[in-house]
């Protein structure tokens, strides 16, 4: 059961049903990708993913190397391997980079880390992502562009190594550099050990983060899979011909 | 009331030796505390505050001289001292001075620090001028403390003196039931500068009065760092009053730290008397349980070219109340004034309450002044995010906490005090 699995997943938010049966498999060594319309409820699959409150799961389940997440709260998830790049990362004052990322590695580890392993991991991580040592000390996304704060989430996720990924939309907003940059750190996590799931809008990401498998989500449903040159087709025709295409079948 | 009365404090002046002066002025203090009704709600700088359970008619503890070695010294002193700024203080254990230590060769250069007792006795000159000035009987609690106040201590640091590191004292109260009240008396001469700091600790214990007052005086060109830090443990009720008097170009580093105590209320005035004159006014509190805290402040611009800055964060969780009221006053002559007043507050829990009142008096015309205050429930967006990373709901709160206290917390150059004030923080977050 090495896989990260989505079972029939029903969520709404204040009475809104907005995931309706989502059914979903990113088996661990693979990078999936998961495209779709506007309001298709991919953000809000990734934030209940990583069990964000504000949404009330009504049915189905999240299934971690087969155990059921879905009663754990965000902070067991990510211990157990679970992380979620947002979409738009949160600015936390009076935190620092660096204070915040010894305590997240040290719950990931479930142990002390000392500093010289911490630095060895921070620096690898930095130089892969070509930043600045100096964002270390700086309060956690305070003031930061959205590029910033996208190769700051990049940063977190090579510096934790988790087993799964989540990367909401991290290239929405970023020029090209930026996102060769953010595609760099994603691909160095590739491996045997790591599976992601890789949300965008965009065909354009692909291009760098090459996914295996390619998810198509539209209202609250996934309603399309393929392989990589499904995002390809998405690019060329729009996602109207789908939208025929599910409405036939239906 | 038969433990407040007259012959109490002729008892207790005789006993410490105190000249006839200092009698006269306690008498006249008895009077006023007579005189002065205890405050209810109906006050308007008492509204918030619930002195039902306050133990407000104890006899106050009476010395015993009682002395100690550095190694009787208890528990919670020398845990402190194993990690501190100070390079001389003095421990007072109730109304005992039972230990003091300051460094020889500040003394050699006529640096006084001392009980007041000992002051009045070998240098009446020095603190005849100074005592009561800042700090009287302006209300109930501060007549309580100059009628009665059984122990103090006393800084003297003449002109031109710069003492490098920090004096302070460590009050401890080991046991309850009895009223403890105590002042201290800082006098800095012209260009003088040292740094005082003044810690209130004591284990938990039943319903305690605790009464202090620090009077302040900054000649010309003095500058002074002063800190308040009072992490006393349960049932203590503490009233805490103070001024600081600051001549021309005289400069104060002010910080008030109230985390312990089942109440605390802090009155604290900067007189800026004096042309050039300048005070930095930082407050820190994290109430919990059903703790209150009440800060008072008061930033008096007097002379002209005065400078203010205040800033005072808190955190409060479970039922716990917090009070802050600010008062910005620019008198006539106060022109070319720049006065600051921040208030922050963040709320834990929902049964947590702030009531925050900021407020100016402007009586002169080209002056700069600004003043704001927020109190705002934990971001959950923050705690999420904080959360999603592994880290447990506890742990991202104190994360929280303390970075809503940081801009107070990096504004202390003491390193030592700092890292106890934080320590405190973490183990209250996880209360």
């Amino acid at each position: 059961m090495n896989q990260l699995e989505i079972r029939d997943l029903w969520a709404s938010i204040d009475g809104e049903t907005i995931l309706k049966g989502v059914n979903l498999v990113v088996p661990k060594g693979e990078v999936h990708a998961l495209m779709g319309p506007n309001g298709a409820g991919k953000s809000t699959l990734g934030k209940i993913l990583a069990g964000d409150p504000e949404y009330t799961v009504e049915r189905g389940e999240i299934l971690l190397d087969g155990e059921n997440i879905l009663e754990l709260s965000p902070d067991e998830r990510a211990r157990k391997g679970l992380f979620l790049a947002f979409q738009y990362p949160v600015e936390v004052p009076g935190v620092t980079i660096a204070n915040f990322l010894r305590l997240a590695l040290q719950a990931r580890l479930g142990r002390e880390v000392g500093v010289a392993e911490f630095w060895g991991k921070v620096k690898r991580a930095l130089e892969l992502l070509d930043w600045d040592e100096g964002y270390l000390s700086r309060y956690l996304n305070e003031g930061f562009s959205g590029g910033e704060k996208k190769r700051n989430e990049i940063l977190q996720l090579l510096v934790l190594e988790p087993t799964y990924a989540v990367l909401d939309e991290t290239d929405s907003g970023l020029d090209i550099d930026a996102l060769k940059v953010v595609a760099r750190g994603v691909n160095a996590m590739r491996g045997p050990g790591f599976g992601a799931l890789v949300i965008t809008h965009y065909q354009r990401l692909l291009n760098y983060i090459v996914p295996d498998r390619v998810h198509v989500m539209m209202d609250g449903r996934v309603v399309a899979e393929g392989g990589p040159e499904l995002a390809l087709e998405l690019e060329a025709k729009g996602y109207e011909w789908l939208r025929e295409r599910v409405k036939e079948g239906a | 009331m038969q433990v407040l009365d007259k012959t109490r404090v002729e008892t207790l002046s005789q006993a410490l030796g105190e000249p006839a002066w200092v009698l006269a002025k306690r008498l006249k203090a008895l009077e006023a505390f007579h005189h002065l009704p205890y405050p209810t709600k109906k006050d308007e700088a008492w509204r918030y505050t619930d002195l039902s359970e306050a133990p407000l008619e104890q006899e106050v503890e009476a010395p015993r001289g009682l002395r100690l070695s550095r190694d009787e010294l208890p528990e919670l002193v020398r845990r402190r001292l194993e990690k501190t700024d100070v390079s001389g203080f003095l421990v007072f254990v109730g109304p005992d001075l039972v230990y003091a230590e300051v460094p020889e060769e500040l003394l050699a250069k006529g640096l006084v620090f001392t009980s007041l007792a000992e002051a009045l006795k070998r240098h009446p000159n020095k603190v005849e001028n100074a005592l009561f000035q800042g700090v009287f009987t302006e209300d109930k609690f501060a007549a309580q403390n100059a009628a009665f106040f059984t122990h103090g201590a006393f800084l003297y640091v003449p002109a031109g003196l710069e003492v490098e590191k920090p004096l302070g004292v460590f009050k401890v109260l080991l046991e309850g039931e009895k009223a403890s009240a105590g002042r201290s008396l800082l006098f800095l001469e012209d260009n003088a500068k040292a740094a005082y700091i003044e810690e209130y600790l004591s284990p938990d214990l039943p319903p305690t009065l605790h009464l202090s007052a620090t009077e302040m005086v900054l000649r010309p060109g003095a500058r002074l760092r002063h800190a308040h830090v009072q992490t006393f443990g349960e049932g203590v009720w503490h009233f805490h009053r103070q001024r600081a008097l600051l001549e021309r170009d005289a400069g104060l580093n002010d910080l008030v730290v109230n985390l312990g105590g089942r109440y605390a209320r802090s009155e604290v005035a900067s007189e800026l008397l004096g042309a050039g004159s300048e005070s930095e006014m930082l407050g820190l509190y994290f109430g919990h349980g059903r703790q209150h805290f009440d800060h008072y402040t008061l930033q008096h611009h007097v002379d002209h070219h005065t400078r203010s800055d205040l800033l005072y964060k808190g955190a409060v969780k479970d039922e716990a109340r917090a009070v802050f009221s600010g008062l910005i006053r620019l008198e006539r002559g106060a022109q070319k004034t720049d006065a600051y007043q921040a208030n922050r507050n963040l709320l834990l829990s929902p049964t947590a309450r702030v009531d925050s009142i900021p407020q100016l008096e402007i009586g002169a015309n080209d002056v700069r002044c600004t003043h704001g205050s927020t109190t705002a429930p934990v971001d959950e967006m923050q705690l999420f995010y904080l959360q999603s990373r592994g880290l447990p709901r506890t742990l991202a709160q104190e994360l929280l906490v303390k970075a809503h206290l940081a801009d107070v917390l990096t504004r202390i150059p003491l390193k030592a005090l700092r890292n106890h004030i934080e320590a405190v923080i973490e183990e209250k977050v996880r209360l």
